[in-house]
C-alpha cells in the first residue's frame, strides 16, 4: 500500500485517516460545537438580539 | 500506518479534547485552512476583496450570461469548490508541509459540525406552495435516481464508495452532497472529487440536450421547468436548460427548484442507509467498502435529523437560519481547503471513465423516466396546464 505524502508526516500520522476512538472524539466535538452554535444563534433571535 | 496512529492516540488520550492536539501542533494547519478559505470565498466578517469568488464573478462579467446564468455557477463554483480548487493547486504544486498535518486533521470534526448546522437550511414548508404532484415528482425523482445509480454502479463494478457519491450528487442535483456523504460512506477524497466532477460534467451535457429534446416531447413550458429541475444537475445548469427552452420555462424552473432543494437531506440519508444495510448484509465481502467500519447509525447524523425535524417545524426563523448558514460557509470553506490539500491529482482521475459512464447511464435513464412521467401527468390532467 503506497503512502500519500501529501497527507502523511514523518511519524506516520495521516491527517485524512479517521477511525476508532479518535473518530468518535472528533464526531463528539463536532456535535457539541454545532449544537452550541445553532442554539446560541437561535436563542439570540428569540431573545431579540438578532 | 493508520493502525499505528490509532494505537498511539489511544495510549496518549486523556479526554475527547485530546483529538484537538496542542495549539502549537494544530495552529499551522488551521492557519493554512483559514487563509485558503478567506482567499477563496467572501466569508462573513472578512472584508477581503481578493478572493477566487470575486475573480470568478469578474470573469462572469467578461463572459456574459449564458441563458441568464453565469458560467462559473454552471461549473458549480461555490463555497465548497473554490477552496477545494485552491487547496488542490497549492498541494500539488508545492506539497503539504508536515507542520500543517495535525491542524488539517480538524477536517474530520468540521464535517459533522458543518453538516449538522446545514439542517436549518432545509425547510420543507418552503415547497408547500408547489402543490402535491410537483412535490411528489421531486421526491420520486430523487429516490429513483439514487436507486438507479447504485444499481448501475453495481452492474459496471465501480467501487461502491464512488457509486454512492455519484448517487448522492445526481439524486439531490447538488454535487455538494458528495462531500456531505464523504464521512458517512468513508469515501476517499479522490473518489469524492472525481465523482462530483462527473456529476457536474453530466449536468453540462444534460443542460444542452434537454432543450433539444423538449420540443420533441411536447411538455408545456410550465412543466418543462419542472423537468429541467429534476433531470439536469445543479441549480444553474437546470435554469440554463429551462431558459434554453423558453423564458417562461426558465421562470417556472426557478419556482420549482425549491422542491428539489428542500428535500436534499433525504437523498444523502437514503444513500447512506441503503449502503449501510448492504454492508451489514454482506459482512466479509471484500468488494463491499461503502460505510467502512461504521457499526451503528452515526450519532451526529441523528443530531442532524433532529435539527432538520426542528427546521421543518420552523423553529429556526430568519435571520437566525441565515446566520447559521454563514457559519456553515466558514466551516465547509476550511474543511474543503484541507480536502483539496490532501489530494494528488492522480487519485481524482482514478477509475474516471467508469465513473463517468455510470453517471451518464444513470442520468440518461433518469431523464427518460421523468420526461415520460411528467408527460403522462400532463396528458392525464394530474399536472394542470
Amino acid at each position: 500500500m503506497t503512502t500519500n505524502k501529501q497527507t502523511t508526516d514523518q511519524d506516520g500520522f495521516d491527517f485524512m485517516a479517521n477511525a476508532g476512538r479518535e473518530e468518535q472524539d472528533r464526531d463528539m466535538i463536532g456535535i457539541l460545537l454545532a449544537s452550541a452554535i445553532t442554539v446560541v444563534i437561535t436563542a439570540c433571535q428569540y431573545l431579540g438580539l438578532l | 500506518m493508520n493502525t499505528i496512529s490509532t494505537a498511539t492516540y489511544d495510549m496518549n488520550r486523556s479526554s475527547i479534547f485530546s483529538t484537538l492536539y496542542s495549539l502549537k501542533a494544530a495552529l499551522p494547519g488551521l492557519l493554512a485552512m483559514f487563509f485558503i478559505a478567506i482567499f477563496s470565498n467572501n466569508l462573513v466578517g472578512v472584508p477581503n476583496p481578493f478572493t477566487l469568488q470575486n475573480l470568478f464573478a469578474w470573469l462572469d462579467g467578461v463572459i456574459g450570461p449564458l441563458n441568464h446564468q453565469s458560467f462559473f455557477q454552471i461549473m458549480n463554483a461555490n463555497f465548497v469548490w473554490n477552496p477545494l480548487l485552491m487547496g488542490l493547486i497549492i498541494g500539488n504544486l508545492f506539497g503539504v508541509p508536515n507542520a500543517w498535518k495535525r491542524g488539517l486533521s480538524y477536517i474530520h470534526l468540521m464535517m459533522p459540525l458543518g453538516i449538522i448546522m446545514l439542517a436549518p437550511h432545509f425547510m420543507i414548508g418552503h415547497a408547500s406552495k408547489l402543490g402535491f404532484m410537483p412535490i411528489l415528482i421531486c421526491v420520486a425523482a430523487m429516490f429513483i435516481t439514487a436507486t438507479v445509480t447504485l444499481y448501475t454502479g453495481r452492474l459496471l463494478k465501480l467501487d461502491d464508495r464512488q457509486t454512492s457519491i455519484i448517487a448522492g450528487g445526481l439524486s439531490t442535483g447538488d454535487p455538494h452532497a458528495g462531500v456531505i456523504l464523504m464521512p458517512l460512506i468513508k469515501a476517499k477524497g479522490g473518489q469524492v472529487v472525481g465523482a462530483s466532477a462527473c456529476v457536474i460534467l453530466f449536468g453540462i451535457i444534460a443542460m444542452l440536450i434537454l432543450p433539444l429534446v423538449g420540443p420533441l416531447v411536447g411538455i408545456p413550458d410550465k412543466y418543462f421547468g419542472l423537468a429541467a429541475v429534476t433531470t439536469v444537475g445543479n441549480g444553474a445548469q437546470s435554469l440554463f436548460a429551462a431558459f434554453g427552452q423558453s423564458y417562461e420555462a426558465g421562470r417556472y424552473a426557478t419556482w420549482f427548484d425549491v422542491g428539489r432543494h428542500v428535500i436534499m437531506p433525504a437523498g444523502f440519508i437514503y444513500v447512506f442507509v441503503v449502503m449501510f444495510i448492504r454492508k451489514l448484509k454482506n459482512k466479509g465481502n471484500t468488494n463491499v467498502h461503502a460505510t467502512g467500519d461504521i457499526k451503528t447509525f452515526p450519532i451526529w447524523l441523528m443530531v442532524f435529523i433532529f435539527f432538520w425535524a426542528l427546521a421543518c417545524l420552523h423553529l429556526f426563523r430568519q435571520p437566525a437560519a441565515h446566520a447559521i448558514f454563514n457559519m456553515v460557509q466558514w466551516d465547509f470553506s476550511m474543511a474543503a481547503a484541507a480536502l483539496g490539500l490532501s489530494l494528488p491529482l492522480r487519485e481524482i482521475a482514478h477509475d474516471g471513465i467508469k465513473c463517468f459512464a455510470v453517471t451518464c447511464i444513470a442520468g440518461c435513464i433518469r431523464m427518460v423516466l421523468l420526461l415520460a412521467a411528467i408527460l403522462l401527468c400532463v396528458k392525464t390532467g394530474l399536472l394542470p396546464a
